[in-house]
């Protein structure tokens, strides 16, 4: 029996609470999208040691050998274990994929690829993703967070109409 | 002077082993309630962009204005250091870039970079798909960086918060956050009155 959703404003004070405590304790909040700037600059170094003569992939590698020793890289490590939990305990475990039901499977991996390399090329112009420049920039009063998250929200209402029949059941309607 | 006991890592209360391994457990934490409430799953991010669920401002939005709540309660008590916390800096031009192409990616893919990872562990192909694309994304980011430094690097101000605009003091920026907050959801919440294909 899959269990619902928590409320969204009990999940939000739950999550809220969470983010001050991770505050408290190391003095940075969430993140996520610089692990995987991360991982790609730590396997392209592996690969051939020319890379670090590119100063982005350079600052990685600034304090450590390796560009992997760093707190969201670790935090993102928990962030996959407990979903993992949370899903075995909720009953909702399973290998598929999210779509509308008539959509087909392979469209539905070919925007999910196009739009993560777009995602992930777009965090490295705004300093992190909705996470570590969206939640933890507004929780502490940045202009820049508010200015992020507003032309996210915009450019996703903007864009919604071409995606409209990958993610809306039409039965739905 | 008062000693501030938080934050623990920047004053020297926790060792940078004891940190990554608070990293982790603070990670599971997260992951576990992206999957309970949703999150983990593209379909109901989506659902947001076409006003059939506002869970996601909603839960965006009172995180922000519990975790503010928090931090002024702390401050006023005296026992956080609010300077003391990360704050990215603010480049105005390549953050509205950003954010336009973020949006973009995030209404073609349904997932963010965090919701993925959660979700990849609840099992999602697609979320695994969605990670591969993150790593191609970032390699072209290396790749064009020369040429895209210019831009990115552009239009700097810095760490400027709320209180910056007009000389206000952190009291003043939280007011502010909590009414655009509770704007912006009952804002959205009208708009999908109005759309009428909403049913929450």
């Amino acid at each position: 029996m899959k269990k619902d959703y928590w409320n969204p404003y009990l999940g939000g004070v739950v999550l809220g609470t969470m983010l001050f405590l991770t505050f408290a304790i190391a003095s940075q909040g969430f993140g996520a999208s610089g692990t995987f700037s991360r991982l790609t600059a730590e396997y392209l170094v592996h690969s051939d040691k020319s890379w670090l003569s590119n100063s982005y992939v350079a600052s990685y590698f600034k304090h450590s050998d390796s560009a992997l020793v760093n707190w969201t890289v670790f935090e993102t490590v928990g962030i996959f274990i407990g979903g993992f939990i949370s899903a075995l305990f909720a009953g909702r475990l399973m290998f598929r994929a999210d779509k509308a039901k008539s959509y087909s499977l392979g469209k539905r991996f070919m925007w999910a690829f196009i739009g993560g390399a777009i995602v992930a090329f777009s965090t490295r112009l705004a300093r992190g993703c909705t996470s570590g420049q969206g939640l933890d920039g507004m929780a502490t009063f940045s202009v820049g967070a508010w200015i992020f998250m507003f032309s996210t929200f915009a450019a996703a209402l903007i864009f919604s109409p071409l995606f409209r029949k990958q993610w809306v059941d039409e039965e739905d309607e | 002077m008062e000693t501030l006991l938080l934050p623990l890592f920047k004053n020297g209360f926790l060792s940078p082993e004891a940190n990554l391994f608070l990293a982790i457990i603070m990670g599971i934490t997260f992951g576990f309630v992206l999957e309970r409430t949703g999150f983990t799953r593209s379909q109901y991010i989506a659902d947001t962009f076409y006003f059939k669920n506002l869970a996601v401002p909603k839960i965006m939005g009172v995180t922000i204005i519990t975790a503010t709540t928090w931090f002024i309660l702390f401050a006023y008590m005296g026992w956080i250091d609010l300077n003391a916390l990360f704050t990215p800096g603010t480049y105005v031009w390549p953050y509205v870039a950003g954010g336009l192409l973020f949006g973009l990616g995030m209404v073609m893919a349904g997932y963010c970079p965090g919701t993925a990872v959660a979700g990849l562990g609840t099992g999602k192909s697609d979320a695994l798909v969605f990670l591969l694309g993150v790593l191609g994304g970032m390699f072209l980011y290396f790749i064009l960086y020369d040429f895209i430094s210019g831009f990115a690097n552009s239009t700097k101000f810095g760490v400027i918060k709320i209180q910056d605009l007009f000389g206000g003091n952190n009291y003043s920026s939280y007011i502010i956050t909590i009414i655009l907050e509770v704007g912006i959801i009952s804002f959205l919440m009208l708009l999908q009155k109005l759309s009428n294909n909403g049913r929450n």
